[in-house]
């Protein structure tokens, strides 16, 4: 988008913004799900009956990265 | 709403000449939870002694476990079912001492074969040591003056044994090690013993009642070994057909004898005074009038009476003796619910006092799954694998999984057809321009003009206009405005729950803040989000304003309420914007899968397909060569099995989560007594009273 020599690079930055919601929100929620998950097996392997609570816990986090796609979504449709 | 089955408790009162009747009877009507005596409870009562066939059933059950354990006989290993009655008598006439003695036989012989093949192996090692010396086996003992010590050195002692007086053999060799044999007189068995030990030397035992060479020995016993070795190839193809023999008598017996075992125990559970026995048991209050009959009518001197119906409030609860103060929950679903109790049990068993949530997940889980897949292409073969799935299958946890494809996948049909019209990740309608996106229309070649008028109910339009900014913020709307919905539900099931516990003032006082709080919440993103998003130029409209004034006014009122709770009635406010906007995932991954099949789509019909679409004339061709139609072909059923896959394990484990996680925390305790009534399941046995 060029007018009179001038870039406009607002779409971009929007873009860059909206990547980086979904992506850093990504890392965010697997570095929480690695250590929640190694102790979700660890406690299945103990007692086959807390998979339910186990996989509860698990997909706990996964709400972060959720946060962060509604916002790209807002970035990119919404701005 | 569902709420466990009601309980009555009742107790049993007979004669002891009786019980064995009593037993018998209680099993067969199988709606009878014991509740376990306690010691000391009432007075002139202590627990009963097993009865007098249940120490032997014990044994014989001992023996034949034992023996499944050696023949390798599973419970998984399939059977053929016995007869009741014939299995008892053929256990009455010492069948399983019969069994045991011919099976002990053979694996003793087994055993024995096994002990010998480790001893041979072991003197096969030392004689082909022994036999790298020139030495004959029967020159190394039997002196009076002299002593001989053979075996391994790790480095050349000679040099030093010179002084020592010693005769030395040795055999050097880099690769099988340094043999030595060296014969001395006894005075100077400690001096050379400590040279060679210096010399890392490790001490070979001569086999005894061998004579002659070594390599001579080597050969009978190597013939010996392999004797034994095919005698027990022999046994093992016998224990093998004394397994296929046995399984069904084996099988049929052990669970005869648990039978016989467990009732055999039951009076360990009850109250016993010398003539009496009293059980005291929770039964279903619909079952309660049947039960007092039946064991009145069967059993001579028996009395049944049914002491109280439970109800469900708490209040007073701590004032009842504890062995009686929770009734077990039996869930109470329908045919289709029923089926969605296992995802509840893998939380928890409900309590007696509250909701089970079997019914709302059987409603809202499969719902939840079939807007996330939302694809008539994936449906299919869901409804298919499903329906087959709950024909076939009676293992809990298939099952479980075959009524979520099944009802899940009727779901993603109807939202597949009348919501997103979408097939394989293509719309069905509509004529797209941007050379990435396909229809079935276009692609099929229909007639634009019937197809659009038939799909016109389609919300948004049809086909390719859903692909825009508007359509995506819609979805997210309403996927958030179902959140509120679902949300709200589990607030007001938390507010019932605690209203058949402690009655309506204490569960508005305890529950009734979250609700308000959350209404709060709710009313003021509204208007918030109304005015930032869309009306940050055009100033604050009215009903936003209103929005914002009412949601704060109820948060205030509100926490207040939940002042209880403490710091957390203001700590969890944010949380409730957490899990509102938790529901956005249904659009997030409805659209990832949509993404997905978009992707697929444009690399199977485009780039190797060749797809060529002539605006003007409105057809399509496929220009592609024939090798790029066939990876065409592989591409598309690849990809979409992919990204079906994909969806059992997103759209299932988050449409799990929300229940769990979001709408089952709101109210749900759980930690109830499962219902486990006095019950015999045969399944290696054919029962024949019935």
């Amino acid at each position: 988008m060029i007018e009179n020599g001038i870039v406009d690079i607002t779409p971009g930055l929007v873009a860059i913004g909206a990547g980086l919601a979904v992506g850093l929100a990504g890392i965010g929620s697997g570095m929480a799900e690695k250590d929640i998950g190694a102790a979700a097996v660890g406690a299945i392997t103990e007692d086959m009956s807390l998979f339910g609570k186990a996989l509860m816990f698990t997909v706990l986090p996964e709400t972060i990265v959720i946060f962060g796609l509604v916002i790209s979504i807002l970035c990119i449709f919404v701005m | 709403m569902s709420l466990p089955e009601s309980m009555s408790r009742i107790v049993i009162v007979g004669a002891k000449s009786h019980i064995d009747d009593a037993i018998q009877v209680i099993y067969d009507v199988g709606s009878i939870h014991l509740i376990d005596h306690t010691v000391g409870a009432d007075e002139g009562f202590s627990l009963g002694t097993s009865r007098p066939y249940s120490p032997k059933a014990s044994e014989r059950l001992l023996k034949v476990r034992a023996m499944e354990k050696g023949l390798g006989i599973t419970p998984k290993v399939k059977s053929n079912p016995i007869p009741e009655a014939e299995i008892k008598s053929q256990i009455s006439s010492d069948s399983v001492e019969t069994v045991e003695a011919e099976v002990n036989a053979v694996f003793d012989r087994r055993n024995d074969l096994n002990q010998r093949i480790t001893e041979l192996s072991a003197t096969k090692r030392n004689l082909e040591i022994l036999s790298r010396l020139p030495i004959d086996l029967e020159m190394y003992s039997g002196y009076r003056s002299i002593f001989s010590m053979v075996g391994t050195v790790a480095d050349d002692p000679s040099t030093d044994l010179v002084n020592a007086d010693v005769e030395v053999f040795s055999s050097f060799d880099k690769k099988e090690g340094n043999v030595i044999a060296v014969f001395a007189r006894n005075e100077v068995r400690d001096k050379v013993q400590s040279i060679l030990a210096e010399h890392g030397f490790s001490e070979i035992v001569v086999p005894e009642g061998i004579t002659g060479s070594p390599s001579a020995a080597l050969t009978a016993i190597a013939r010996e070994e392999e004797a034994a070795t095919s005698e027990l190839d022999s046994i093992g193809k016998h224990i093998e057909s004394l397994m296929v023999k046995y399984t069904d008598f084996l099988e049929a017996s052990d669970e005869e004898l648990s039978i016989e075992v467990e009732k055999g125990e039951l009076p360990l559970r009850i109250a016993n005074s010398e003539y009496t026995f009293v059980i005291d048991a929770w039964v279903p209050e619909s079952k309660a009038g049947f039960v007092k009959n039946e064991l009145e009518t069967k059993v001579e001197s028996v009395y049944v009476e049914v002491q109280e119906t439970r109800g469900r409030s708490l209040d007073g609860v701590d004032d009842i003796e504890k062995r009686f103060r929770e009734p077990p929950t039996k869930m109470n679903n329908g045919v289709v619910a029923k089926e969605f109790e296992y995802p509840t049990k893998l939380v928890s068993v409900p309590k007696y006092q509250e909701i089970d949530p079997s019914i709302l997940i059987a409603i809202f889980f499969p719902l939840f799954f079939g807007f996330m897949v939302g694809d008539v292409g994936y449906a299919i073969p869901f409804i298919i694998l499903g329906a087959y799935g709950l024909k076939v299958t009676h293992h809990k946890d298939w099952r479980a999984i075959a009524t979520v494809f099944f009802f899940g996948g009727i779901w993603a049909f109807i939202f597949g057809f009348f919501f997103f019209g979408e097939c394989l990740g293509m719309h069905f309608v509509g004529i797209p321009t941007d050379g990435v996106t396909h229809t079935w229309e276009q692609l099929l070649g229909l007639n634009h003009e019937a197809i659009a008028g038939f799909f016109s109910f389609l919300p948004e339009g049809h086909g390719v206009s859903k692909i825009g900014a508007e359509w995506i913020g819609f979805l997210m709307k309403l996927t958030v405005y179902i959140g509120v919905v679902h949300l709200a539900l589990g607030y007001i099931c938390a507010i019932y729950n605690k209203t058949i516990q402690h009655g309506f003032k204490h569960a508005f006082m305890e529950k009734g803040g979250w609700l308000l709080a959350f209404l709060g919440i709710v009313f003021m993103c509204y208007g918030l989000a109304n005015y930032l998003i869309f009306w940050l130029e055009s100033g604050l409209m009215t009903v936003d304003l209103v929005c914002i004034i009412l949601g704060i006014v109820l948060i205030i009122v509100g926490t207040v309420l939940n002042r209880h709770e403490g710091a957390q009635a203001i700590l969890e406010l944010p949380g409730i914007i957490g899990n509102v906007l938790s529901y956005a995932r249904l659009a997030a991954i409805g659209m990832s899968k949509a993404g997905m099949a978009l992707a697929f789509n444009y690399i199977a019909i485009d780039m190797f397909g060749g797809y060529v679409w002539d605006a003007t004339a409105g057809t399509g061709s496929f220009e592609g060569s024939i090798v790029g139609l066939v990876f065409c072909l592989i591409m598309i059923a690849f990809g979409h099995l992919m990204i079906w896959t994909l969806a059992i394990i997103s759209a299932g484990l988050h449409g799990l989560r929300l229940q769990y996680v979001e709408f089952m925390a709101k109210f749900f305790d759980g930690g109830g007594i499962e219902f486990e009534p006095l019950a015999i399941k045969r399944k290696k046995t054919v029962s024949t009273n019935a």
